[in-house]
């Protein structure tokens, strides 16, 4: 075959015209002019070398071909019946990881074209991601086009890794297919982080093929999780695989065009945090990188932001009753502890007249306030519509608001404290969060209430009702925030609602609520970011802008990359970032409960592919070109 | 293969030979109708003023045109007596090149002209010498006059081997112009005959400086048509005889160019030697023989 391959060229060897060298004593006078002509030809010669020596390989390769060796996933098919595949591609950041030449996402990725190229008609192919949170990217279909397509287009992220539920994900969509023959097939590195988790799809009746073993190499990977800047110092926080460390290795602050800031080794260990000092405050870093290489590439660098105040509960409470009930802190302050919160609870004497005192207050609960005075109103408005949550408890003070003081913008008009004989709320009346404990609000040794108007009453969603239907706990959505209203004050004076596990059902579900509103800085990738009563949003990343979703009236993004998204909510910027998954680091295979099919009678792996036909077509094409290279060669010598 | 080595090995006197025959021969065409010595320089009769250039004798400088044109101007005078002829033969490889058109090569036409030029000095009573820019082989015959003389010339020029690389051997032409500085005293006529194509910049300076000490200098270019009118075409490859230049070119598109650079060695020549009141010829080795003579002695007399 060598023999083959030099004959084109020691004949063009042969038949190239070198340039006739002639004695010429004034050789010195004559200018080194490029030789036109002669470069010309040899290009042209050196073309048709190429194509002939090409030609001789492709011949070769095609009088080869049984014996060309090329690894390929197929189907295995028992009595060639059609069959309903789920292909689940892991896309979490761990498949970033290299696996030969290629990372291992882009392994599987090719796998799963060819388990598509390797499917018949009647087959069915669904493809689901198995990264945080599984996805379907592919509902089980028998158009093999559409399935290339799907195939073709996976991208990888920086997502965590949700195997169960992916192979649940596959195991719903198999379960419809009207094909008798079901598989799963996994393209994974089963890194999810549960290396010691129990065998993956142990007893499925769905057989279940890890179709690329080698993908699950064992690797060295860390990571750096957070990097907050408070002042000149910059805290970094690492995380490694299991017994793996970044000791060693150097944690890089640098600022705006890559300049280095500051520096500091990596902390040992699996999971460290260091502190870089920075010369001087008064430049802000951009990003962390932690030097040298590992596994992942992608996880070495994270975004650095401002360090946040801790996030704080800010409790507007008369002292002097509740002191004097409860003998200590107001009784709504002791049930707020009692849910341990990782929040700060700041009781306040009255509501304040500037904004900059609700600066960093997560949510506010307002216990029964003689109404408020218009800079009050003004403060609340901002802290509402800006994404704030508050709880308003409805009592005889409220309703003896003195002259110029209103409820407003929580309620258009005045409320009323009356006696009532009702003992509690209507047990269906009481949805969401509350209905567990429904029955507690039954009787609340009531003998006065607060009356809404009908007005008010109607721009409520009633979250539990007095027995004849007015609202005992409501809520409303203001901007971006949200008003909930309890038509009782906390006081024990009043009820017993404070004494009800209830109570504690209702501060759960209202700070759940203000959790949701109050958005994160930063969130773990794949994680959703929602942004309740947002009229308009974008949200850009390192991925591109992302796409917004609603659900349960909410808007919500998934970023799937790493790194800093700048978010546009009504207009307003906000800059989050989307953290590493520590898991993601342990790069460990899980364990996969063994087939009863067995493997073979799965799928498999060609080592030999008939590709005579695609050779015997680029043979075909390299015999027209050297035709239409040697027309023009003839051509231009005869124009010559 | 060293080309200067390849074309030592004879004279390709092409058209041009027997040497002692053909130099007769163009000596008397050349001769017809000189009656007396065409060697100008210092004498007793006038001919002529030149303008005055470093190192001419003061003596002879013409102080009424200085007083009466603001010009330096020397004047010259003919002399009925004998005037030694300095004959300076380049015999470098390169001299030893014929083009395919022509008639012998440059050192076989080179040969002849000074075989003719002793020739007219002998019959006229002057002493002939000839050096050769050549390497140490070639040595020079010693300053005489007589049919020996002419002889003796005629052989040395048969026996001549082009050889030796002025272009890396700068001292060649060095020694050469040594030997003539030496043997040519005041009156004497030079005659150098050279393609004058690998010497140095430098070299025009130092063969015009022969100009000075009453001397007559005359140097005339011998090429062959092939180095005079590049006639190549296409892509050829060039190689240099000295020097060891190799040049890979398109022909049709240099041409203009390696023109313009052959006209702008000639022109500074002719400009140098002209500074020193010397003469520059120039002839291609189809030229006519008789002519070319001809119109040395009359450039020189």
């Amino acid at each position: 075959m060598a023999v083959l391959v030099l004959a084109p060229y020691l004949a063009h060897r042969l038949r190239r015209k070198s340039a006739e060298e002639r004695i010429f004593a004034p050789a010195r006078l004559v200018p080194p002019a490029p030789p036109q002509a002669r470069r010309r030809s040899r290009l042209e010669d050196r073309a048709l070398l190429l194509t002939r020596a090409a030609a001789v390989v492709v011949l070769a390769v095609l009088g080869a071909t049984p014996l060309v060796r090329c690894s390929q996933l197929s189907l295995h098919r028992a009595a060639g019946a059609s069959v309903a595949v789920a292909i689940v591609v892991d896309d979490s950041m761990s498949m970033r990881a290299a696996s030969g030449s290629l990372t291992r996402f882009e392994r599987a990725r090719r796998g799963a074209r060819e388990l598509v190229a390797s499917a018949r008609e009647g087959d069915s192919i669904a493809v689901v991601l198995a990264g945080t949170p599984a996805r379907v990217a592919l509902a089980s279909t028998t158009d093999l086009g559409a399935a290339g397509q799907v195939a073709t287009a996976l991208t990888p992220s920086d997502r965590g890794t949700d195997l169960e539920g992916a192979v649940a994900l596959a195991h719903e969509l198999l379960a419809s297919a009207p094909q008798t023959d079901r598989r799963i097939v996994l393209l994974s590195d089963l890194a999810d982080g549960h290396a010691d988790g129990a065998p993956l799809n142990a007893g499925s009746d769905l057989p279940l093929w890890v179709a690329l073993p080698e993908l699950a190499a064992p690797a060295v990977d860390c990571a750096l999780v957070r990097a907050d800047q408070h002042a000149a110092r910059v805290r970094v926080e690492t995380v490694c695989g299991p017994a793996q460390s970044a000791a060693g290795r150097e944690v890089i602050v640098e600022g705006a065009n890559g300049t280095p800031l500051g520096r500091a080794a990596a902390p040992g260990g699996d999971k460290g945090e260091t502190s870089v000092l920075l010369q001087t405050d008064a430049v802000m870093a951009e990003r962390v990188r932690l030097s040298g290489s590992d596994a992942i590439r992608e996880d070495d660098a994270v975004p650095v932001l401002p360090e946040a105040a801790r996030e704080t509960l800010a409790v507007v409470v008369d002292p002097a009753s509740e002191l004097v009930a409860t003998g200590g802190a107001p009784i709504v302050e002791q049930a707020l502890g009692a849910l341990k919160l990782d929040i700060d609870v700041a009781p306040m004497p009255a509501v304040p007249d500037s904004a900059e005192e609700l600066a960093g207050r997560l949510a506010m609960v307002l216990d029964d306030p003689p109404g408020f005075t218009p800079e009050q109103r003004h403060v609340l408005a901002g802290f509402i519509e800006g994404g704030g949550v508050v709880l308003l408890a409805l009592g005889p003070h409220a309703a003896a608001a003195p002259l110029g003081a209103t409820l407003e913008p929580m309620l258009g008009e005045a409320v009323s404290w009356g006696v009532t004989t009702l003992r509690g709320a209507e047990a269906t009346t009481v949805i969401g969060g509350l209905a567990e404990s429904a029955e507690s609000l039954s009787d609340l040794s009531a003998t006065r209430r607060t009356l809404l108007s009908p007005g008010d009453s109607a721009a409520f969603q009633a979250l539990a009702n007095w027995t004849d239907g007015a609202p005992l706990v409501a809520r409303r959505v203001m901007g971006r925030g949200e008003i909930w209203i309890v038509t009782l004050p906390f006081s024990l004076e009043a009820s017993d609602l404070t004494l009800r596990p209830a109570f504690l059902a209702l501060l759960r579900e209202w700070l759940k609520v203000a959790l949701d509103h109050a958005a994160p800085l930063r969130g773990q990738v794949g994680a959703f970011w929602s942004f309740p009563g947002a009229r308009s949003l974008r949200v850009e990343g390192p991925c591109g802008p992302l796409e917004v979703t609603r659900e349960s009236g909410a808007s919500r993004v998934s970023a799937p990359c790493l790194g800093l998204y700048r978010a546009t909510v009504d207009g307003r910027a906000e800059a989050r970032v989307a953290q590493v998954d520590p898991r993601e680091v342990d790069l460990r295979p899980r364990a996969v409960a063994a087939s009863n099919a067995g493997v073979d009678a799965l799928g498999q792996r060609r080592e030999l592919v008939d590709v005579s036909s695609y050779v015997a077509l680029a043979l075909l094409l390299l015999l027209t070109l050297e035709m239409a290279l040697r027309l023009s060669s003839r051509r231009a010598s005869l124009a010559a | 293969m060293n080309a200067a080595r390849e074309i030592r090995q004879a004279i390709d006197w092409g058209e041009l030979g027997p040497l002692r025959l053909r130099a007769s021969q163009v000596a008397e065409g050349a001769y017809a109708g000189l009656h007396r010595s065409a060697l100008r320089g210092a004498g007793v009769e006038f001919g002529g003023y030149r303008e005055y250039v470093a190192g001419d004798d003061l003596r002879r400088l013409d102080r009424r045109s200085l007083l009466r044109h603001h010009r330096l101007l020397v004047r010259q005078f003919e002399t009925e007596t004998d005037r030694a002829l300095a004959l300076v033969v380049d015999a470098s490889a390169s001299m030893g090149f014929r083009g395919s058109e022509a008639k012998a090569s440059k050192i076989a036409f080179a040969a002849v002209v000074a075989a003719a030029l002793a020739r007219i000095a002998i019959a006229n009573g002057d002493p002939v010498s000839m050096s050769f820019i050549a390497d140490e082989r070639a040595q020079p015959i010693a300053r005489s006059s007589g049919r020996e003389q002419f002889e003796r010339i005629v052989a040395a020029l048969e026996a001549l081997e082009p050889g030796g690389d002025a272009f890396t051997d700068p001292g060649m032409l060095d020694r050469s112009l040594r030997w003539v500085a030496r043997v040519a005293r005041r009156g004497a006529i030079v005659v150098v005959i050279s393609d004058l194509l690998d010497w140095g910049p430098e070299a025009a300076e130092k063969v015009a400086s022969l100009a000075s000490s009453g001397r007559v200098l005359a140097v005339v270019q011998t090429l062959d048509p092939v180095e005079a009118n590049f006639p190549f075409s296409g892509t050829v490859r060039l190689r240099a005889l000295e020097g060891g230049s190799v040049v890979e070119t398109d022909a049709d598109a240099t041409r203009t160019a390696y023109l313009a650079a052959l006209r702008a060695l000639n022109d500074g020549w002719r400009e140098s030697l002209a500074k020193r009141g010397a003469q520059f010829l120039s002839a291609t080795t189809n030229d006519s023989l008789t002519g070319l003579v001809r119109s040395i002695v009359q450039t020189i007399r």
